[in-house]
């Protein structure tokens, strides 16, 4: 079939909700079924977002709009009395990350089967329904759209922390949610606002809600920097930068395993990307005069991340702490503006989707086994669970940035371009790569090396290692950090496209002039 | 009288018929509660056929006093709608604890005669009698439990302070009458703009009026700071009567804070848009930090439509900055908090069936284990009135937020407000959530079944919920025609 003609971003989006709708229909004793049509529907979003790739290659250099160059592009009038579209398209970006999204979805199913014993009906829907708005936001083009897949993904997120997490999650969800909701709702005045300024400059309703219209329409200087603040508000909540991170920490340690690995791997993604395809394209005066700040708390986010993830005696705390830190690189790549530091903060979201996603599986592994994730009780997990150990090594290794694993290209790129930046800053936070390699080395050195803890002696033959399903989970995990490591050009060749287009679109001649 | 007259009032004069019918039914059959339940329901889609057929042609009545544009047309659907599903999930409640639900019904019907009075009224008096038709029957169901001192208390608090409202408004009308000499809203409207244009400064009298007129309404639609009667009475109430109480005279009244306001004393909105300005922002943040506080699902309800309140103001300042949208975004709120509010009034009845069930959180407790379908309709009701999308309570917030944002300037603090306010809000309505699929039962209640009529209700609801809040531009139109009936004058 051609791809071209095939409306294959909404089969993407919508796939999910089927397979949601279908569950709803099965009794909830069927266990089997239940769990069987989850994973089907995932794997099948899977397929269809590789077509996707498949289909997008070959036009993925052209560049048509200020806000990019979108394919696939598919326009419906929704509410027309407000110009509000269903209006969905995708770029090299939005398919790098929506190929994220699919594949840590079904792996997260997958890992879900065992430890989710509890509900499985109610759980599975929620998280079919929570991969529909994560695809959404990746994928929608119209501002109104954007923001309901935008909070689509708020609720099964806290009722999946609220209903399976640990002993703490009701503090730990709504937290999240009152945290992400202040951001949100201040972003949708900053919507309206915007559509309205549209409408009042052109007369018109059309197109006041449609990306690739309002960017590079030259908004108004001060107006910018209030949108900006507002947009910036709600996307550094839920990056999320530092000071707005201390949801995280409480919702990873509370969030059942699944859901850890989509919130690491997907949620924080949608922060830094809604900065990069809202924030910046719409209000690049407001992004300038910004990025000063957001550079600084950025910075402030590595360093402080690497402190605090040194003393955690969690696991998933410590995990935690080290995505403040990674995603830190992320926005300080961004706010730079600049080719290397854009393109290696792009590559350390799909890196740290992956490496961070993978560790919190491998926390799972253990915590269904020990259901104890405290470090000080473990140890010497090298001679009891070979096989667990390598795996927590290798992705402990592709996390600190070992070349020839993932982990590695996109922070040197981040440095490339702090370097060119600043060279201070560059000296910065090269340093901090040292605590990194700190806090995660001795990490693996306290789980897997020495004798064998009395806590760990003590399970007995409970200790397996890992399971067959358990490393298929973390197989292709594994497999995309090796092939990212070694040939990072797959996701940067597929991001030049949207690279270019937001270095123009903030270029300062143009984006200064505005305020002036 | 002539034949047109007849045919422009046939929706009122169909809603009291019914009323009376259903008082007969009862009188002929006493105790067929289905009887009299049927005659209710039939009746009120005769009603609402009427109202489609009557606004068709808008016109006005008995030498212009009672008047049918498109703005009577919808708000007299979202009345027959309201009374309608009340009357569905109301048995479920009212037979278990041996209440006469024919009395309800009768009582209800008339509520909605005087509702749609108030929406159809062209002249002020014809308006005052609409709104007391409208309150007087709400307190007698405030207080039509008669056995429950709760409801007593309620009932009486809602009477005393309901009339002495309805006292405050007459006398505020008296000035504006006096100083106006018409009661006609039209001429009232037109004075009004001749001492405005006159002399800039407002006179005295006039401005004492329109304070008593404000007071008055402000009661009834129980905004802060003059709402202590609508916590009393909601949680006394019966709850499908609170159910009611709390979407029904309030949709009424704005139905007289559009007349009055946004139309007989247009010319002054400047002046009044200062005073709803502050009303919204004090009904919106009182309403949502009390109800933190409640641990009685009925009475957080009650402060969250307080704060409900507070956001359909939000319109009303922006039309009053001449933003046509904000009085669009008001009425497109009014419909979807009828029904989501409806909605989980439904839940709770559904879930007190059994009488002695209170409506406290810990009732709620394991809801989603007990009851698997009333916890999803209640998850759904709650996002809607916290205002996720994709549901209607999104749709109708995002809307009353765009006409702030478009009247600019101060009005836009106004919208910040409001969604900060929308955001302490989700802590409350979260925490139902939270008992119902986060927390395990206390007790092992055993489980009731659920009649007919409350499960086509709570579909209605549902679905209206979802389907405002996916396809808003179904119901835009209606919207849009209703506000241009009285917002032409401003733009």
């Amino acid at each position: 079939m051609d791809i071209s003609s095939f409306p294959i971003l909404s089969l993407i989006i919508f796939l999910p909700l089927v397979g949601a709708l279908v569950i709803a229909l099965i009794p909830r004793r069927n266990l089997g079924a239940i769990r069987g049509t989850a994973l089907l529907f995932a794997l099948a979003t899977w397929v269809a977002s590789l077509w996707l790739v498949l289909g997008f290659l070959p036009g993925r250099n052209v560049v048509a709009s200020a806000a990019g160059s979108f394919q696939f592009v598919q326009a419906i009038d929704w509410i027309p009395l407000f110009g509000i579209q269903y209006k969905v398209g995708a770029d090299g970006l939005s398919v790098a990350l929506v190929v994220l999204t699919t594949t840590l979805s079904w792996i997260s199913i997958l890992a879900s089967f065992s430890p989710i014993r509890e509900r499985v009906k109610e759980y599975m829907i929620s998280f079919l329904i929570l991969e529909v708005g994560m695809l959404g936001v990746f994928l929608a083009l119209d501002l109104f759209l954007f923001y309901i897949f935008w909070e689509v993904v708020l609720v099964p997120m806290y009722l999946i922390i609220g209903i399976w997490g640990g002993a703490n999650r009701i503090y730990a969800t709504i937290k999240f949610v009152l945290y992400t909701l202040v951001g949100s709702l201040l972003m949708l005045v900053a919507i309206l606002a915007t559509a309205f300024t549209f409408q009042a400059a052109t007369g018109s309703w059309v197109g006041a809600f449609d990306l690739e219209k309002l960017a590079g329409a030259g908004f108004d200087g001060t107006f910018q920097l209030f949108a900006f603040a507002a947009f910036a508000l709600a996307f550094a909540i839920k990056v999320p930068m530092f000071p707005f991170h201390t949801w995280l920490p409480d919702a990873h340690v509370e969030a059942p395993t699944a859901g850890s690995v989509i919130l690491a791997g997907v949620l924080l993604k949608l922060g830094a990307y809604g900065f990069i395809r809202f924030a910046i394209p719409l209000f690049p005066h407001g992004a300038h005069v910004f990025a000063p700040l957001l550079i600084v708390l950025s910075v402030i986010a590595i360093i402080y991340g690497a402190i605090v993830a040194l003393v955690q005696p969690d696991l998933k705390k410590l995990i935690a702490y080290s995505s403040v830190s990674h995603m830190g690189f992320v926005t300080l790549g961004i706010f730079i503006f600049q080719q290397q530091g854009l393109q290696g903060a792009i590559l350390q979201m799909v890196n740290h989707g992956l490496i961070t996603g993978a560790l919190f599986l491998l926390v799972g592994v253990i915590y269904e086994r020990t259901h104890d994730r405290t470090l000080a009780k473990m140890g010497g997990l090298g001679a009891v669970t070979p096989v667990y150990s390598a795996a927590f090594g290798f992705f402990v290794f592709a996390s600190v940035g070992l070349p020839g694993l993932a982990g590695f290209v996109g922070e040197f790129l981040v440095f490339q371009g702090a370097f060119a930046f600043n060279p201070w800053v560059g000296v910065t936070i090269t340093f901090v790569m040292i605590l990194a390699a700190g806090y995660l080395l001795w990490m693996v050195q306290r789980m897997c090396f020495g004798p064998v803890s009395e806590f760990l002696a003590g399970l007995g033959h409970h200790l397996t290692d890992m399971r067959p399903v358990e490393i298929l989970t973390l197989a292709p995990l594994g497999a995309l950090t090796v092939v990212l490591g070694l040939y990072p050009a797959l996701v940067l060749d597929l991001v030049a496209g949207p690279v270019k287009a937001i270095l123009a679109a903030v270029d300062p001649a143009v984006a200064l002039s505005i305020g002036r | 009288m002539t034949w047109s007259d007849l045919t422009v009032i046939a929706p009122f004069a169909a809603a009291v018929v019914v009323a009376a019918l259903v008082i007969l039914a009862d009188i002929a059959r006493p105790g067929n509660r289905h009887l009299a339940l049927g005659v209710a329901l039939a009746g009120l889609v005769a009603v609402g056929g009427l109202t489609l057929w009557a606004g068709q042609a808008p016109g006005t009545a008995f030498g212009g006093m009672y008047k049918v544009d498109n703005l009577t047309t919808f708000l007299d659907m979202v009345f027959v709608a309201i009374v309608a599903i009340s009357c569905l999930f109301a048995p479920d409640y009212l037979e278990p604890r041996g209440l006469p639900i024919a009395e309800f019904a009768a009582i209800i019907v008339f509520a909605l005669a005087g509702a749609m009075l108030v929406a159809a009224s062209a002249d002020l008096l014809v308006l005052f009698l609409g709104l007391e038709l409208m309150v007087i029957p709400g307190y007698l169901l405030a207080g039509y439990h008669k056995r429950d001192a709760l409801s007593t208390e309620g009932a009486v608090k809602y009477f005393l302070l309901g009339s002495f409202s309805s006292a405050i408004f007459l006398f505020g009308l008296a000035y504006v009458w006096g100083l106006t000499g018409s009661t006609r809203i039209a001429d009232v409207a037109a004075r009004v703009g001749e001492v405005v244009a006159g002399h800039a400064t407002l006179s005295p009298g006039l401005a004492m009026g329109l304070a008593f007129l404000t007071t008055g309404v402000a009661f009834k639609m129980a905004a802060v700071p003059f709402h202590y009667w609508t916590p009393d009475a909601y949680q006394g109430s019966p709850t499908p009567v609170t159910g009611y109480l709390s979407v029904g005279p309030k949709v009424g009244a704005f139905a007289v804070v559009l007349r009055v306001f946004a139309e007989a004393l247009l010319p002054l909105r400047q002046e009044w848009l200062i005073v709803i300005f502050v009303l919204a922002a004090l009904t919106m943040t009182l309403g949502n930090l009390v109800a933190l506080t409640q641990d009685n699902v009925k009475r957080m309800l009650a402060y969250s439509s307080i704060a409900h309140t507070g956001y359909m103001l939000v319109g009303l300042a922006a039309y009053a900055a001449g933003v046509i949208q904000g009085l669009e975004g008001l009425l497109f709120y009014g419909a979807a908090y009828a029904f989501m509010n409806l909605g989980a009034f439904a839940v709770i009845a559904a879930l007190q069936k059994r009488p002695g069930v209170s409506s406290r959180l810990e009732t709620f407790a394991g809801l989603g284990r007990r009851e698997p379908a009333l916890g999803i309709l209640m998850v759904l009701f709650l996002l809607s009135l916290t205002g996720i999308p994709p549901t209607a309570g999104f749709f109708a917030k995002a809307y009353v937020i765009l006409a702030a944002v478009q009247a600019g300037g101060w009005l836009t603090v106004l919208a910040v407000i409001a969604v900060l306010n929308a955001a302490a809000a989700a802590f409350y309505y979260l925490r139902v959530i939270v008992y119902m699929y986060m927390r395990d039962p206390t007790g092992e209640p055993t489980p009731v079944g659920h009649g007919a009529l409350l499960r086509l209700g709570l579909a209605i609801t549902a679905v209206m919920t979802v389907i405002l809040g996916l396809f808003p531009g179904l119901l835009l139109a209606s919207v849009s025609s209703a506000a241009q009936a009285i917002g032409v004058a401003i733009r």
